[in-house]
């Protein structure tokens, strides 16, 4: 779908709220509920890149996570280097992961991938506890120093990475790779019988994806200080697919309005503390039921048609 | 003239069952070759070993006089053989002309023009030129048939393998497309393998047929001497010709 001028419309506006938001509200706990939600805004646009748009679900995003963070983690605490290395490392070590799971997996029909990536985050999980003498074990390394001192500039930093993240990935969506990745989800045997090497495309996308999920994961790490075994949690791949939905599958902008939104659903559900749970799940429920192709896309290809 | 592509001994077994047995047969470029059988006699086997969908186990293929044994499907179209499936595989949720603006960015194509005119202009010529901007998930089973022809021509191929392009058509829609293809062949100098099984079409269409049967190479020759061989008689024609005669005809056997 060709970028109109109200997609950039709609880009710098949100961009604009994102940017007004913590000024308007203020307070430190703010800032940092929206830097993460930011992080959680270039994990879930990444994974759109690769499973959206090819439908070959990655169960196991938090390997790339995992590994950018604790790449970002031991040049910092163990090496003492400057955090900004992070922001090279951390996808480089994220891409050397997508390499090592895509090569075998991604050649297969069915689902070996989804299955492999799932294990692959769950072994690397385990294998920071076993290896606790240099990965801190289940407290992780701790005492990473922020990218930016005061938070704020930190956010605004993170905002930037998060924009050129879905300009980056929005761009090569809408280019020929993107028609390309977009008939492989269609139907892969046709691809081939189009003259197109449907494996190369998926393993490079795949290293794409890992790359920014590794960025994400360096900004997350230099935010929270901190990085330990959840961040390779199974949990943590589940809740950025849930986004994902929510904000509406093959869209890149959409995943990441359903980060934001998740986020601060989340922290606005605290009023209903024990309750809090139920209230989330239902609303997921809802959304499912009521707008299974999400809620961010749909309701802008709405407002698109309404303008043109 | 030499052969466009060079069948030798060609065969592949999957578990107990020989599906396809020492095929050999050769096109010359500028042919149309029909392969003929019975349902289970290897037909689209042996298409799926030539585009390289199934490796093979003994044997040769030569095109435009190169192996292309164990290469890969996307490797053989971009050498210049393409194919359409028996059933049509669209790419679902993307238009029409995305459909084979796909098919123009393989290697082999990827520099001849844009894309997205060169797979408008192939839509003008399989005449779906109107429905480009239509989303594939509603488009009838016929236009499927032209679109995937389309597509298969975005490669450029020399050699064409069309699988059974008559399928699940209704009696009106069966000329067109039979036309369709003869005009390719004329302005694309197209060399075309087609599998059939509705012999009135064949008879038109193909000026050679490769006859099948439980993985064999029955017979090779011009489709009338085909249709009277005893060996086809027998595997395809014969035991249809008794249930004819309980039920009446049906299918392409009716124009026998």
């Amino acid at each position: 779908m060709a970028i109109l001028l109200i997609d950039w419309v709609g880009a710098v506006l949100a961009l604009l709220v994102l940017a007004a938001a913590p000024l308007a509200l203020g307070s430190s706990y703010i800032i940092g509920v929206l830097t993460v939600a930011l992080c959680f805004g270039i994990w879930a646009a990444s994974w759109d890149f690769m499973s959206g748009l090819t439908g070959r679900e990655n169960f196991g995003h938090s390997l790339f996570i995992g590994a950018g963070a604790y790449a970002a983690g031991f040049l910092n605490v163990t090496f003492g280097l400057s955090p900004w290395w992070s922001l090279l490392a951390a996808p480089l070590v994220a891409v050397f992961f997508s390499i090592l799971m895509g090569f075998p997996t991604l050649r297969l029909k069915g689902p070996y991938f989804a299955l492999a990536m799932l294990s692959g985050a769950a072994v690397m999980q385990n294998l920071t506890i076993i290896f606790s003498e240099y990965t801190g074990g289940q407290d992780g390394l701790n005492g990473l120093e922020p990218l930016l001192d005061p938070p704020l500039a930190q956010y605004y930093f993170t905002l930037a990475c998060l924009a050129l993240t879905a300009l980056v990935l929005k761009f090569i969506a809408n280019s020929p790779w993107g028609t390309i990745l977009r008939a492989i989800r269609g139907d892969e045997a046709s691809c081939q019988a189009a003259g197109i090497n449907v494996t190369f495309y998926k393993i490079a996308s795949l290293m794409i994806s890992a790359a920014f999920a590794g960025v994400g994961a360096a900004l997350y790490a230099h935010y929270q200080l901190q990085v330990g075994p959840d961040l390779f949690a199974v949990v943590l791949s589940i809740n950025i697919i849930i986004m994902v939905y929510v904000g509406g599958m093959g869209s890149i902008y959409g995943p990441i309005g359903g980060a934001v939104l998740l986020n601060v659903l989340t922290e606005v559900l605290r009023g209903f503390s024990e309750y809090r749970l139920w209230v989330y799940t239902l609303v997921l429920i809802f959304i499912v039921f009521f707008m299974p192709q999400g809620l961010v896309a749909p309701l802008w290809r709405r407002i698109r048609a309404v303008t043109r | 003239m030499t052969a466009l592509l060079n069948v030798r001994d060609l065969s592949k077994r999957f578990g107990g069952l020989q599906a396809v047995k020492d095929v050999s047969f050769s096109l010359a470029p500028g042919t149309i070759t029909g392969v003929l059988g019975p349902n289970g006699a290897g037909k689209t086997t042996l298409f799926n070993l030539l585009t390289g969908f199934i490796g093979f186990d003994s044997g040769s293929v030569e095109f435009d006089g190169r192996s292309i044994a164990r290469l890969a499907p996307h490797q053989i179209v971009n050498r210049g053989l393409s194919r359409t499936f028996q059933l049509a595989r669209p790419f679902m949720g993307m238009t029409v002309r995305e459909n084979v603006e796909v098919a123009c960015l393989a290697p082999r194509v990827r520099h001849r023009g844009t894309p997205r005119a060169r797979a408008q202009a192939l839509l003008e010529q399989v005449g779906l030129g109107a429905k480009a901007e239509q989303l594939v998930d509603v488009l009838p089973y016929g236009d499927l048939r032209r679109l995937e022809i389309a597509r298969a021509l975005a490669t450029n191929p020399q050699l064409l393998l069309l699988d059974e392009p008559f399928a699940g058509l209704g009696g009106s829609e069966i000329e067109p497309l039979a036309n369709l293809i003869k005009s390719l062949h004329r302005s694309e100098r197209l060399t075309i393998l087609i599998i059939e099984h509705k012999l009135r079409e064949f008879m038109q269409l193909v000026s050679e047929v490769i006859a099948m049967d439980f993985g064999e190479v029955v017979a090779i020759g011009p489709p009338a001497m085909i249709v009277r061989h005893p060996r086809v008689v027998e595997a395809y024609i014969g035991t249809a010709a008794i249930e004819r005669t309980a039920q009446p005809a049906e299918d392409g056997l009716g124009a026998l």
